[in-house]
Formats: C-alpha cells, structure tokens, sequence
C-alpha cells in the first residue's frame, strides 16, 4: 500500500506511520479475500487441534459421563481461558475508544474481531451448564452440611445458576457482535461496491443503507458508545457470574471478594495480550506494516504493564489477607491454590502472568518495538492459562459428592493430573479460538477503515521549533 | 480540549503571582478565622487528654470512632496528588497542567493532618514512640519487656504514611524549582534571599530542564507503588483483624485505594474551583480542566462502585451469623440504614448523575456541590464500616453497643477541616498553586489542524 516512511527521531525513529487513505479501502480489500500459504497452514493446523478437541470431548463424555464436575476441571479451565480472551477483547476496543486514544485506532477492528469467537464460548458452555451441581443439597442434609450451598445466587431466582448463567453468556455473546456489527457498518459498506461473492453478499446485507450521511455517523458512534458501556457493564457481571459459579463456589469455604476482580484483571491482561500478538503476525508477517506502527505497541504496551502491575497487586491484597489472618478455613485455600497441591502451576502462573512480562516491558527500548510487546503477550498468555488451570481445575476437584455442601474444605486435596483427553481438549480449545478467529479475518477487513481513516486527519507530522514532531489533533 | 485564548509569558507570571505577591483585602481575616478554629480544635485535644477518653463518646467495643474515620479520610484526600500528577503526566494528559500543585500541596497538607488523628487517639501521644521505638532513652521498654510488634499493621501504617509524606514532598520541591527561580527574580529583600535558596542556582538552561523533566519522570514511577501502598495499608489496618467479620476481606485493599482517588480527586476539583473564583483564574483553571476532572471522576466513581458492591455481596455471601449481624446493623437498623442510603447516594448516584450531562459537568457550582458530596459521602462510608463492624463485634454479644460522638470529637474533626484550608490558603501566600512552567510549556505546545472547514485544537508530541 502507498504509505510514508514512518517518521520519528532519536529513540522514537520509525514510531509512527501514516497511512494514505485513498488507497486503503482497495488495499484492505484485497488483504481480506488472499489466502497466503503460510494462512492456509495454519488454518489446517488449527483446524486438526480442533478435530482433536473434539475427540477429547467425546472421549471424556463416554468415560466419565455428565454426571459429576471432577473429571470435567481441564474443560472448564479452557472454556474460562477462551472466555476471558474473548469476551475482554473487545472491552479494550471500547475502552480505547472511550478514551480518544488515537493510538488505538489499528488495534480496534482486531480486539472486536474476538466477538466472533464468543460463538465458540457459547457452545462451550452448554456442558458446563449440565455439570454445574444444583444449589440445593439433592441428599438428606447430614450433620455439619448445607442445605442450600453458598453462591451468588443464595436461595434463588428461579432456574439459578444455570438458566442465568447461560443466558448471560449468550447476552454478552450477542451484544459483542453487535459492537462489532455497528463498527464494521462503515467499512462493509465501504467494500460492498468492490467486493465480490459471499462478502459482496454479506456486505451489502449487513452495512443496509449507509452513505456516511453526518445522521448516520453520529448514530453509529452514539450506538457504539451506547454498547460500549452496556457490553462493559454485562461483561463485568458475567465474569463475576462465571468465577464465582465455576471456581469460588465449588471449593467449601473460599469466600474471597477480590477474586472476581482479580479474573477481570487477568482477563484483561490476557485479551490485550492476544491483541498484541495478533497486530505483530500482522505487522510482521501480514503486510500490515503501513497500518501498524510502533507507536501502538508503545501505547499499548503502557498499558500491558500497568495492568500485570495491578494483576499481581490484587493477588498480593488476596494472599496476605488470608495468610494474615491464620485462619484454619483461609490457610487450607491458600495450601490448596497457592503454596501445595498446586503451587508448581502457582508458581508457573506468577513467573508468567507478573514477573517475566515485567521484567520484559520495564525496559522503554523493548517497550518501543513490536516484538517486546508481543512477547510479554505470549507471556501472559501462558500465564492466564496457568491461571485457569490452577483455579478450574482445582475447583471442580475439591469437594467431590457431598462434600460439596460442607461450610468449609476440611482437608487439602490431591492436585489432579492431565490424562490425554484432557490435553486433547485443551489444545482443541485453543485450536478452536485460533481456527475461528482466522477465518473471521477472510470475512471483515482486519483493520477499522474508517477508524484509521479518521487517524490520518487527526494525525500529522509537523514542524515545531528546529525539528519535526507529530501533531496529535483533539478534537473534543 | 483547548478552549482558553492562548497566554504569553509575561501574563501567566502576573496572574499566577498575584496570590503571592499582592494579597487580597479578605486574606488575613480569612486566615484568622480559620487559625482561631484550629486552636479550638487543639485546646479541645488538650482537654481531652487532660480528662481522658471518658469526654469523647468512644467505648467498648466501639473504640475506633470519629477519630480513626477522620484519619482514613484524609490519608484518601492525600491520593489525589499523585493520581492526578503521576498518572496524568506519566500517561501526558494535557488537562493535567493547571491541576497538579494544588493536587500534590493538597497531597503533603492532608497526610500531615491525618497522622495527628491516631496521635490523638492514642489518648495518650506521647507514648507512640513506644509502637515504633527501642531506644535507650525510653527505657520503659527494657524495663517491662515490651518491645514494637513490627508485625502490626499499626506500625506499617505510619512507616507508609511517612514514606509517602517525605516523597511527596520531594515531589512537590521538585516540580517547584523553576517557580521558585521566578519568584526569586521578582523578589527582594529576606524574600528574594528564601526563594534563591529553594531554586537552587537554577537558571533555566537546557541540562537543568532535561535533569528536572527526568527527576519529574522518576519520582511520578517510584511514588505511585508508595501511593497504592499507603491506603492499602490503611485498609489492612482493618481487613487483617479477624475477630472485625465485616473489616475481614480480601478486597479491602483495593477497594479503598479507589475511594481514595474518588473523594481526593473530587477535593482537588473543588479546591480547583475555590482557586479560580478567589484568585481570578479563569484563563487556567476553564471548564474544560473541570469538564475532564468530572470524566475521570465518572470512571473512578464507577470503578469504585463495583469494588462497593463486590465488598457487599461477599459479605453477606458466606452466611456467617457474625458478618450478618453487621450487615444487618447496616442495612436495616435505624439511623445505620439511613446513613448508609446517604453514603450510596452523595458518593455514587447523584455525582455520577450529574457528571453524565456534559452541561452540569461545566457548571462550577453543580460541579462543587457534586464535589462536596462526594467527600461527605466517602466520609460517611468509613465512618459506616468502622463503627457497625465494632459495635456488632462478635462472639461477645452482650457487649454490643452503639457509638454517639461527643462535642469533643465534632470539635476535633471539624478542626482538621480549617487546619487543611488554613494550611493551603497559607502556601498560596508563599508558592504558586498552578505550575508557572506548566502552563508555559502546554501553551508552547499548543497549535492546531485544519481539517476541512473545521479548525480542531491539537498538541505536539514527542512520543
């Protein structure tokens, strides 16, 4: 694509790009329907880990059945690492364009592509909801059990947890592709003129009548923000829904208000994370060099560290409040989460989701390029994975049967190893998200036309002084 | 986001100096109700503790009252300085420029005020040195064998507090330098001698400028651990004490750091405004400054908020007897109940209410009123964790009790109030309370683009 030298100087050279926006909507049109050998392998790849995963499932539904959560904590914590991903992705997109970040404008389109994998999340979950045990004790209340065990839902509504739950799930599902819907309205309607087959199709059905009429922009963005703020809202309740339902309440006991911000935060980081590593593929390998400067994974990377900052300052605020406090139903938490059954994961979790991303994006010149950013994502990645398999799978292990309905967990269970269905299913998940993910990108140009579009007007390079600078425009 | 007619050097030295070097009438009269205030307020603290605790309303198990509510909010108040210094200049926010000396004055005067709160209620001042020192000259210590428990949260809090105090200050002194060195050239006499002195040979040229910026950046990165530190202190002061069921929680930390920054960045922009209408400071302190305050506020209300709600439904989650008996002391029994729909209303409902419509968030007086709920709604949100939790302390039940503020106390407390408006009224005699240099630097940086027919405001940037 015809774009300028990216500009810069001193410890900033080649910071910024600035794209030519007459050429763009052609460029981006053909990026969309090419399918390189390298996109069509990995396509394949992912798609055998998605063939395995299924063969996982069905493997582990033979085995073990539907009946009991235990054998199903491998699932689980995959299902919570592809929901925090995708359901957080396009928070960031909302977020950053809540905020006027001009930074954000190439990274938007890639957080909300993220929706379409929520499909995925949805299917996921219809399982889980048939695993989740009632809230109710089904046998005779023995001495030293609950009746009812201790949820966010206490004694009620109707159909909790798990109609609400999946309801919630298919909510957020839907409203994230509403976001991305209104978003792409632009673009799409851009391209329905030179697109051609399904897309042309696609296009012209789902952007309806737009001609950038000024009605119709300041729609389009007072329904983003509308969403925007609804989806962050849903998002929040969901993810305090589903930590709760699927981790805290499943462990007798465990009552820690922290936690469900804590699972914000790692799914924050870890969506953010994801959006890195994707701009860097792009960037690196996609062509996209012209649209993606460094000054994104600058900004972005800001923010990365600001939030493994706050990951393991929550962390920190859960950890000395229970090991302060010596409490006999508090330390068996800790031993069983943090310092014994699964400390290894524990450990594997803290060394990747704060310490090797820190110590990778403390430094301003990793900071500064693409790839700093982009491996400290890799990082935390692995590390929100550690995450989820530590809190899922210890979850649907620790009180089996009626143990379940005891006020408390009154002895440290053993960790619960992997068997191979379960890595079938793991890797499967992931091959899943990856194998959705890349096939949305063939379907909505991967990058927000009108968003970068908008960028270049907002954004110049100019002289000031003795040198030339950028020149940032605010226009509120 | 600039709406102000652009300023040149001179005018911003003659208009930012006027509060130092042309009083106005009201000044000293101000400065003596305020100061007769505080001395009430001291001879009051001298009275109680010649009398003991029997004067205030204090009691078993209420023990903790106004005094300790008092401390936790101002320690909040103090959280202003570096979420709005810090962050905003670490993240190159251009509204930050007229708000973040007042902000970090605010910081060190609030921090200075809330630690004379335990001193007070020890009752007894003098013999804090013995929760922090061994020394010879106290031999009480030796003599009876008791020795500081550094595992106390109780001693934390003052090693925090004191950290952030000295850093703080550091950063202020810092940010100031060049200020000072204006002011040392348009003084004279005893005067022109000081602010020599504090501008420390500074002349403005290229290296000390690069060796400021960097010192600015340094200590904005190396408070803000302080600053997170410090309420989370604070805030373990109580999540730590187990036999306290509602103080127990994980979430105590963070929970109160983000009501810090709630009711401390709500006071700065009510100083902010204080500011502008007594001093004439239209051209710096606009309503896009209060506009953009008002925002973040949103998204700090908001964040807070969901931390509130977190606190609650964990609270009454577990089904403990112990923490129901609080909760329902707070939620059904009056006047708890009716403070804590005040607390929820003036700290999050009616503030957020009004910062929502872009028209009240440039109304300076809605935008006060807004501010001063939003303090006197944090205010009440520690008084009603402290008090219930205490009062419906378990497992001795035929000790609970309730909790009735002596006129001691409302002395005291309302003596800190002048205390922190005398000191800030005082240091805008002696240091500018909008940053000289700031404000030159954003008006330099200033320009604007053409795009189209429209003319949009924009900044040069480096990075």
């Amino acid at each position: 694509m015809a774009a300028t030298e990216p500009k810069g100087h001193g410890q900033h050279a080649g910071m910024w790009v600035f794209p030519d926006a007459t050429v763009m909507t052609a460029d981006m049109g053909e990026k969309t329907k090419a399918m390189p050998r390298p996109f069509t392998m990995a396509l394949a790849a992912t798609g055998i880990l998605l063939i395995l995963g299924i063969v996982g499932f069905i493997a582990r539904a033979a085995d073990d059945g539907f009946g009991e959560i235990g054998p199903w904590g491998y699932y689980m914590a995959i299902f919570s690492m592809v929901f925090m991903v995708t359901s957080g992705a396009p928070l960031v997109a909302v977020a950053f364009r809540f905020t006027k970040s001009h930074w954000r404008r190439p990274l938007s389109r890639v957080a909300e592509l993220f929706s379409i994998v929520g499909i995925l999340n949805l299917l996921m979950f219809i399982p889980l909801m048939f695993l989740l045990p009632d809230i109710a004790n089904p046998g005779e209340v023995a001495e030293n059990e609950l009746a009812v065990r201790r949820t966010i839902w206490f004694e009620g509504p109707i159909g909790a947890p798990h109609a609400w739950d999946l309801l919630g799930v298919a909510f957020l599902t839907i409203t994230s592709m509403a976001i991305l819907w209104i978003s792409a309205i632009p673009d799409m309607a851009e391209c329905r003129f030179t697109a051609t087959g399904f897309r042309r199709t696609l296009y012209s059905r789902l952007s309806g009548g737009w001609y950038g009429t000024k009605r119709q922009w300041n729609s389009q963005k007072a329904g983003l923000a509308l969403l925007g703020a609804f989806y962050f809202m849903i998002l929040i309740f969901m993810q305090f829904v589903i930590s709760s339902d699927y981790a805290q309440s499943l462990i007798p006991g465990w009552k820690d208000s922290i936690f469900p911000v804590l699972y914000t935060i790692t799914s924050l980081q870890m969506s953010l994370g994801a959006i890195l590593v994707v701009l860097f593929i792009m960037r690196r390998w996609g062509g996209y060099e012209g649209y993606v400067g460094k000054s994104m994974f600058w900004s972005a990377s800001k923010v990365l560290l600001g939030v493994t900052l706050l990951w393991v300052y929550h962390l920190f605020a859960f950890f000395i409040t229970f090991w302060y406090g010596r409490l006999e139903i508090e330390q068996n938490i800790i031993q069983y989460l943090v310092t014994d059954t699964y400390a290894i994961i524990f450990l594997l979790n803290l060394i990747f989701s704060f310490a090797a991303p820190f110590a990778v994006l403390l430094w301003n010149p990793v900071r500064r390029s693409a790839w700093g950013p982009a491996l400290a994502g890799v990082l935390v990645l692995f590390g929100g994975l550690m995450f989820n398999i530590r809190i899922f799978v210890g979850a649907a292990n620790a009180a089996p049967g009626a143990e379940l309905f005891q006020p408390i967990m009154e002895h440290v269970p053993a960790p619960v190893y992997p068997d191979i269905w379960d890595v079938f299913m793991v890797i499967g998940g992931l091959g899943a998200a990856v194998f959705i993910y890349l096939l949305a990108t063939r379907v909505l140009p991967v990058i927000s036309l009108w968003e970068v579009k908008e960028g270049t007007l907002y954004q110049k390079w100019g002289k000031f002084m003795r040198g030339e600078y950028l020149i940032l425009g605010k226009p509120e | 986001m600039q709406e102000g007619k652009p300023l040149n050097s001179k005018q911003v030295n003659r208009e930012l100096l006027v509060s130092i070097l042309n009083s106005p009438k009201w000044f000293f009269g101000a400065l003596a109700v305020l100061g007769l205030i505080v001395l009430i307020a001291m001879s009051t603290a001298g009275f109680m503790i010649n009398q003991g605790f029997g004067v205030t309303g204090l009691n078993r198990p209420v023990m903790w009252g106004f005094f300790i509510t008092n401390f936790v909010f101002w320690i909040g108040i103090s959280h202003a300085g570096v979420m709005l210094s810090a962050i905003l200049r670490l993240s190159k926010a251009e509204w930050r420029r007229p708000a973040t000396r007042a902000a970090e004055i605010l910081t060190v005067f609030s921090l200075m005020t809330a630690m004379t709160m335990p001193l007070i209620h020890t009752g007894r001042p003098w013999r804090t040195v013995y929760w922090i020192y061994t020394l010879p000259f106290v031999p009480y210590d030796y003599a009876r064998g008791i020795w500081p428990n550094i595992r106390t949260p109780l001693v934390w809090d003052p090693s925090a507090v004191y950290t952030y105090l000295t850093s703080s200050i550091l950063f202020v002194m810092v940010a100031l330098i060049p200020d000072f060195a204006v002011l040392r050239d348009r003084t004279t006499g005893m005067s022109h001698r000081i602010y020599g002195m504090l501008a420390m040979g500074w002349q403005g040229n290229a290296r000390q400028w690069k060796l400021q910026i960097i010192a600015g950046v340094l200590l904005s990165a190396l408070i803000l651990p302080v600053f997170v530190s410090v309420h989370s202190i604070v805030s373990w002061d109580f999540g730590m004490a187990v036999s306290v069921k509602s103080w127990h929680s994980t979430i105590f930390a963070p929970y109160f750091v983000v009501g810090a920054v709630h009711s401390g960045v709500s006071a700065v922009a009510l100083v902010l405004i204080i500011l502008r209408y007594i001093y004439g400071w239209q051209n710096y302190i606009r309503h896009e400054h209060i506009d953009a305050l008002a925002r973040l506020l949103i998204v700090v209300a908001t964040g807070w908020f969901y931390f509130f709600t977190m606190e609650v439904i964990f609270g009454f989650y577990g089904r403990e007897a112990d923490e129901i008996a609080v909760r329902n002391l707070q939620f059904t029994v009056s006047p708890w109940n009716i403070w804590m729909m005040i607390f929820v209303g003036m700290t999050y409902f009616v503030p957020v209410g009004i910062w929502l419509s872009r028209s009240m968030r440039r109304n300076l007086w809605i935008m006060s009123l807004a501010c001063i709920f939003v303090n006197i709604g944090m205010w009440l949100e520690r008084f009603l964790i402290i008090v219930p939790g205490l009062a419906r302390k378990q497992l001795l039940t035929f000790d609970w009790y309730t909790y009735r503020p002596s006129s001691v106390e409302w002395i005291i407390i309302v003596g800190t109030f002048a205390l922190v408006s005398m000191l800030m009224l005082t240091i805008a005699r002696v240091v500018p309370l909008i940053p000289l240099y700031d404000i030159k630097e954003g008006e330099i940086l200033r320009t604007e683009i053409k795009i189209g027919r429209v003319t949009v405001p924009a900044v040069f940037r480096e990075d």
